[in-house]
């Protein structure tokens, strides 16, 4: 009888150990223990962690820029050391830089070519990747002129250019506004949509909660826990109820059902927003002063 | 979902990978202000020639090429390293290398693009030189002509025609392209060893200054070679030093073949392209070298 095969993960790691060697002396540092992790394709991954705890590595190793002292790295299947499993690959480092003395445009063209990308189908995917990410005006402008959050969005195009399957984030939204960080947020929501693997590091615990369906994280190193968001977060025995416009004694008649089916009510009070709520509202109502009268 | 397709094949070398990376060092390159600075430094230099002191023709000629290919001679030495020098060092502090070789490019690709870039850039500033050095010479032999045609006036046809033929004789010659050529050649040996330099270097400064060694070290190459071929009373200590000196330097001597030019001793084709052929030899075994250390290098 034959089985189905079992899918291949977009990202594989198989008992992945990196150690440092520390310059002019005899100690090393493990920055990567023993990590075993896999990322289903089509799924929103998030790898957390504090400052130092491997995330980063973790993600150089992915992409084959840093190679394991032990253990195995595949993407779709490849080895990540192949350059060829790269041909699917998007990747947004942490911070980027690009090349400051081109323009928006050039930085696009100049990364397409290196996928592979030629004559229309570069023009047309340029024109769809800056339009995608809001800088179809400042096209012409030289990198030296964006700001943080600019940068970040050209750095986000410039790693979807040839549209990969797997898109490796290292703290995607790090340094940008509020707005920012929303429009980083909703479109890697918009591109699981479109069937794509995306695999990102992060500090916002609160971004993280709200785009992935599995994290891991990390600690000196060491994958200290790892799964489904809902399984990692669920209370199991409480259950969460949210009510509009109900009158008190319909509040008074759940807490009296409550107590004789021998369950408690543990908290009862109003909902609040997110501070990066408020903020988002508050600033998208204010009038812009800047503009001409 | 979205999977990469199975039947897909990788070019393990692209030719249009490395020229996209080259294009774009080239960019970069010449939309530095230190590129203006150096070429301007050196167009400057070869155009002042045309105000130097009157003496007899042949002397003028002899010292105008004698400035001109100097200048271009050192100013495309030093643009070679300076521009290669900065070049991985940068793309790994401002993590831009991070974003190029996450993309489907080796890392082969990318050291030989950095290289095309930086060869381009040589060769345009060399033309650029040479266009200036050509001009200030035809300027300079025109007005010796037309002087000469004057003083000649009187003089049988003969005469004169042989006077105008040794001026000819004195500004051009064919072995001027021939030291043009080994001045790049020279430039791009160095800039291929500077890569090399580079890409175990911790920072730009560090590889200009191993470069500035090197390229005297290079020049004393051929007599280090001479003592340790011939020598045989000398100690150990010092037959390892020479020959690690001999082996691990190039030669730069045997690029210096502008002496020649100048005294406007012909060049023999075969050392001409002996020393071409070795140029390239180096070259290619500087990148070889690179690619080894870049290769397992930890980003």
């Amino acid at each position: 009888m034959d089985y189905p095969a079992a899918p291949i993960p977009a990202v594989a790691l198989t008992g992945v150990t990196k150690i440092f060697p520390v310059p002019f002396q005899r100690r090393s540092v493990v920055a990567v223990r023993d990590l075993n992790l896999a990322v289903a394709v089509g799924q929103i991954y998030g790898l957390l962690g504090p400052n130092g705890s491997g995330k980063s590595t973790t993600l150089k190793i992915i992409l084959g820029l840093v190679p394991p002292t032990r253990g195995q790295a595949r993407i779709f299947g490849r080895d990540s050391d192949r350059v060829a499993s790269r041909e699917s690959v998007g990747f947004l480092p942490e911070s980027p830089y690009f090349y400051k003395f081109l323009t928006g445009e050039e930085t696009l063209r100049f990364y397409g070519k290196l996928c592979g990308l030629r004559g229309a189908a570069l023009k047309s995917r340029v024109e769809e990747m800056l339009a995608l990410v809001g800088l179809t005006s400042a096209r012409t402008r030289r990198l030296a002129g964006y700001s943080k959050g600019m940068l970040q969005r050209i750095g986000l195009a410039q790693a979807l250019i040839q549209e990969p399957s797997l898109l490796v984030l290292d703290e995607p939204t790090a340094g940008v506004d509020p707005a920012g960080a929303r429009e980083i947020r909703d479109l890697i929501l918009e591109l699981k949509t479109r069937g794509i693997t995306v695999l990102l590091s992060s500090h916002l615990l609160g971004q993280v909660q709200e785009i992935c369906d599995r994290v891991g994280i990390l600690a000196n190193g060491v994958l200290v826990r790892e799964g489904a968001l809902s399984e990692l977060l669920g209370v199991e025995n409480q259950t969460q109820l949210l009510l509009e416009n109900a009158p008190p004694n319909l509040l008074e008649a759940i807490d009296d059902l409550a107590a004789r089916s021998g369950a408690r009510v543990i908290e009862r009070g109003r909902p609040r927003t997110s501070l990066e709520q408020l903020f988002l509202e508050a600033t998208e109502a204010a009038p812009d002063e800047s503009a001409d009268e | 979902m979205k999977v990469p397709m199975n039947d897909f094949r990788h070019r393990v070398f692209s030719f249009s990978r490395m020229t996209a990376i080259a294009g774009n060092t080239f960019t970069g390159l010449t939309r530095l202000k230190t590129f203006y600075v150096l070429l301007l430094f050196a167009l400057l230099l070869i155009g002042s020639s045309v105000f130097m002191a009157r003496m007899t023709f042949q002397q003028e000629f002899q010292v105008l090429k004698d400035i001109a290919l100097g200048a271009m001679s050192i100013f495309t030495s030093l643009l070679a390293v300076i521009a290669t020098a900065r070049l991985l060092p940068q793309d790994i502090e401002d993590r831009t290398a991070y974003t190029v070789l996450a993309k489907p490019v080796s890392r082969f690709e990318y050291l030989a693009g950095k290289l095309l870039g930086v060869l381009l850039l040589v060769a345009l500033s060399l033309l650029a030189m040479s266009a200036l050095f050509f001009a200030v010479l035809l300027f300079r032999e025109q007005s010796v002509l037309n002087e000469t045609s004057r003083q000649m006036a009187a003089a049988p046809a003969e005469q004169s025609a042989e006077a105008l033929r040794l001026v000819r004789a004195s500004a051009f010659n064919v072995n001027l392209f021939s030291g043009i050529a080994v001045i790049y050649v020279k430039g791009c040996l160095l800039a291929a060893l500077t890569l090399f330099v580079s890409t175990f270097a911790t920072s730009t400064i560090f590889t200009t200054i191993v470069m500035a060694f090197v390229y005297f070290i290079g020049h004393l190459q051929p007599i280090a070679r001479e003592y340790w071929l011939q020598t045989n009373s000398a100690g150990m200590f010092t037959k390892t030093f020479l020959a690690l000196v001999v082996l691990l330097f190039p030669d730069l001597q045997s690029f210096n073949l502008t002496d020649d030019v100048v005294a406007g001793n012909a060049i023999p084709t075969a050392l001409l392209l002996k020393t071409i052929a070795m140029g390239v030899f180096y070259c290619g075994f500087y990148l070889a070298l690179a690619w080894t250390v870049f290769f397992r290098k930890e980003l």
